[in-house]
């Protein structure tokens, strides 16, 4: 994949010298940046709206002095892109009260249950006591997986092996996470579609009112990622976003649609398979990616 | 809309540029791969110029119709299969018939492949399950509780053991006890891993397959274009099963692997249920696409 600086440097090349960008090249700009955000998997109309204010920025604003147009054109996109993000700053990481509990929450398959388990070392790294609570009654052997990865990162684990009552189990496990700084509430996979479970995934909110509601979002899905976060807010508030399957080559523009939609903020990133693989999510290195860069 | 600018009786080549430009933001909204629509698109205009439409009466359904028709013949040469007589026949010649389900993480390869042993012990078929995924956690309890409700015998291996010697495993066991299929789960792995997909053709060498059936989430965006790429260097493919179909019946990269892997998708997963597979029907499916009634011709 090209990255973009070397989709514009052809562009550059053609309007060197010239005292300003005519309407013809600002086009062929705003075609290219728009080809290459659909690669990124950003919906049309967040595409349209971005090149849109882009374009009237670079036609109305003049570069910083000594900026090449270029990187007028990228920063000006850039800027746009971070605003969805909630900005340039870092997430911030640190828990407000003890005990803490974060629900996570996301379509099946989407890294639920591995991001439980990473996000819980990443803090027993940090010398906290860390629980985890399966309440996923529906895959098989929910329990097994999330039961292994706990021992696995020494984390507290809550789970019935043939429970049915996923209420109920939240409801225990918190109880049972007495003395613990972080309580981490797995959830079975749930989509759009799926009116049960969305109503399920309410009554487990409603019963154990967790601090933290963390949508689960896995990298390579493209527009559906905001459809799925748009249908869960309907029936839970959506905190955080945990965005996964970063090691693939995936540009990330469904997950960034999908934390536009939410107006949460991201706080991890998963990079592999590994408990270890997990990174504070940095809003410049996933707006780069996101722009090719 | 995409009929909205058509004014003539056969299409001309203007009307059939901005016909072609509505089309093609209608499938990249629909995430087929940018790459695969712009491929389809200029095969598709090439097709569409001269076609005849009606000046009145359902004009927009006879555009749609026409786009439907040459959409269609341009994934034309991958035909629908139908894996169950296929797998009845192969089993006629060779017992065990060994399929192979792989995938990049958390498409539904395990469930796929539970679906698919249940569906054969329905016609009187008995499976053996090898649980090579010997790697992430959970996954052979995952597939032992298939097997407990299935009724079906589960080979496993310890974690971290060698996954094609589980396969070989199931394999010399349904040999031994006469059973006439071999369903082997293997795990998830991005397609950026080299080591793993190395592994993956590993496994393919030592048991090879009759059929190596490729999981895909049919909610993949771009990235659906990239996964074929390096799947299809890796590792052999004779079909698909696209999951959570459910979730979105129209997911265009049903038509990005379709395009680029050239394999007939076997199944659509359509929920989490045993019973959620149904048969992928090329001609619904890219009807569903364009906004076509399915039967609406
Ligand atoms: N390569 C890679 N794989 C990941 C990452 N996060 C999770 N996975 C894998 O994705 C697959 C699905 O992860 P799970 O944690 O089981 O997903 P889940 O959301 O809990 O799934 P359900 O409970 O079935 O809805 C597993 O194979 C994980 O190992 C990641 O960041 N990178
Ligand atoms: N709604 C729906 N969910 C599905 C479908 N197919 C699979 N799933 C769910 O997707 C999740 C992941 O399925 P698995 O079969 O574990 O996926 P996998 O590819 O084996 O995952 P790894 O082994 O971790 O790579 C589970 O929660 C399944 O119930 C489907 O067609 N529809
Ligand atoms: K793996
Ligand atoms: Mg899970
Ligand atoms: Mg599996």
């Amino acid at each position: 994949m090209r990255p973009l600086t070397e989709l514009f440097s052809k562009l550059v090349e053609k309007i060197r010298g010239v005292e300003y960008i005519d309407e013809q090249t600002l086009q062929e700009i705003s075609r290219e940046l728009q080809r290459s955000l659909l690669k990124a998997d950003v919906p049309l109309d967040m595409v349209r709206a971005f090149t849109d204010t882009a374009v009237r920025r670079i036609r109305e604003e003049r570069p910083p002095p000594g900026i090449p147009v270029k990187d007028f054109v990228i920063y000006v996109i850039y800027q746009e892109l971070v605003k969805l993000l909630g900005g340039e700053a870092e997430p911030d990481l640190k828990l407000p009260k003890r005990p803490y509990v974060i629900m996570l929450l996301g379509v099946e398959g989407s890294g639920k249950t591995t991001t439980a388990a990473k996000i819980a070392l990443f803090y027993i790294k940090r010398g906290l006591k860390v629980g985890v609570v399966e309440t996923d009654t529906i895959r098989p052997a929910a329990y097994d997986q999330l039961k292994q990865l706990a021992e696995r990162v020494g984390a507290r684990f809550y789970g019935e092996r043939d429970g049915n009552d996923a209420v109920g189990i939240a409801r225990r496990g918190l109880e049972q996470m007495k003395g613990v700084d972080l309580v981490l509430v797995d959830t079975a996979g749930r989509h759009k579609n799926e009116q049960s479970l969305l109503e399920e995934v309410k009554a487990i909110y409603d019963a154990i009112k967790p601090d933290e509601v963390m949508l689960v979002v896995d990298a390579t899905v493209g527009r559906q990622a905001a459809a799925q976060a748009e249908a869960f807010m309907k029936y839970v508030p959506i905190h955080s976003v945990a965005i996964t399957k970063m090691d693939s080559t995936a540009r990330g523009g469904g997950a960034l649609a999908a934390v536009a939609k939410t107006g949460a903020r991201v706080k991890f990133i998963g990079v592999g398979e590994g408990v270890d693989e997990i990174e504070p999510f940095s809003p410049r290195k996933f707006v780069a990616r996101v722009l090719g860069m | 809309s995409i009929v909205s600018t058509v004014k003539e009786d056969a299409l001309g080549e203007r009307e059939v540029s901005e016909l072609a430009e509505d089309l093609y933001l209608d499938l990249v909204e629909s995430d087929v791969a940018v790459d695969v629509a712009d491929a389809l698109i200029s095969a598709l205009k090439a097709k569409l110029v001269g076609a005849k439409v009606p000046r009145f009466g359902d004009r927009e359904a006879a555009v749609r119709r026409a786009v439907y028709d040459a959409l269609l013949s341009l994934v034309g040469d991958v035909q629908d299969a139908d894996f169950e007589s296929a797998v009845i026949e192969a089993a006629e010649q060779a017992r065990p018939v060994v399929v192979m389900f792989l995938g990049p993480n958390g498409y539904g390869k395990t469930t796929t492949l539970a679906k698919i042993a249940y569906l054969f012990k329905s016609r009187g078929l008995q499976s053996v399950l090898a649980a090579a995924d010997t790697f992430r956690a959970g996954a052979r309890e995952q597939l032992e509780e298939h097997g407990k409700r299935l009724g079906l015998r589960v080979i496993g291996g310890k974690y971290g053991s060698d996954p094609a010697s589980v396969a070989y495993d199931a394999v010399q066991h349904a040999r031994s006890k006469g059973i006439p299929l071999v369903l082997i789960d293997t795990a998830g792995r991005m397609h950026t891993d080299k080591n793993l997909m190395d592994e993956l053709a590993k496994i393919q060498r030592v048991v090879e397959p009759h059929f190596s059936v490729f999981v895909f989430d049919a909610q993949l965006g771009n990235e659906a274009l990239e996964i074929a790429r390096y799947y299809s260097k890796h590792v052999s493919i004779d079909g698909m099963v696209a999951t959570k179909v459910d979730s979105y019946p129209k997911g265009g990269s049903i038509l990005t692997f379709l395009y680029t892997f050239k394999k007939p998708i076997y199944f659509l997963g359509v929920g989490q249920r045993y019973e959620d597979l149904v048969k992928f029907k090329k001609e619904e499916y890219i009807a569903q696409l364009i906004g076509l009634q399915p039967g609406g011709r």
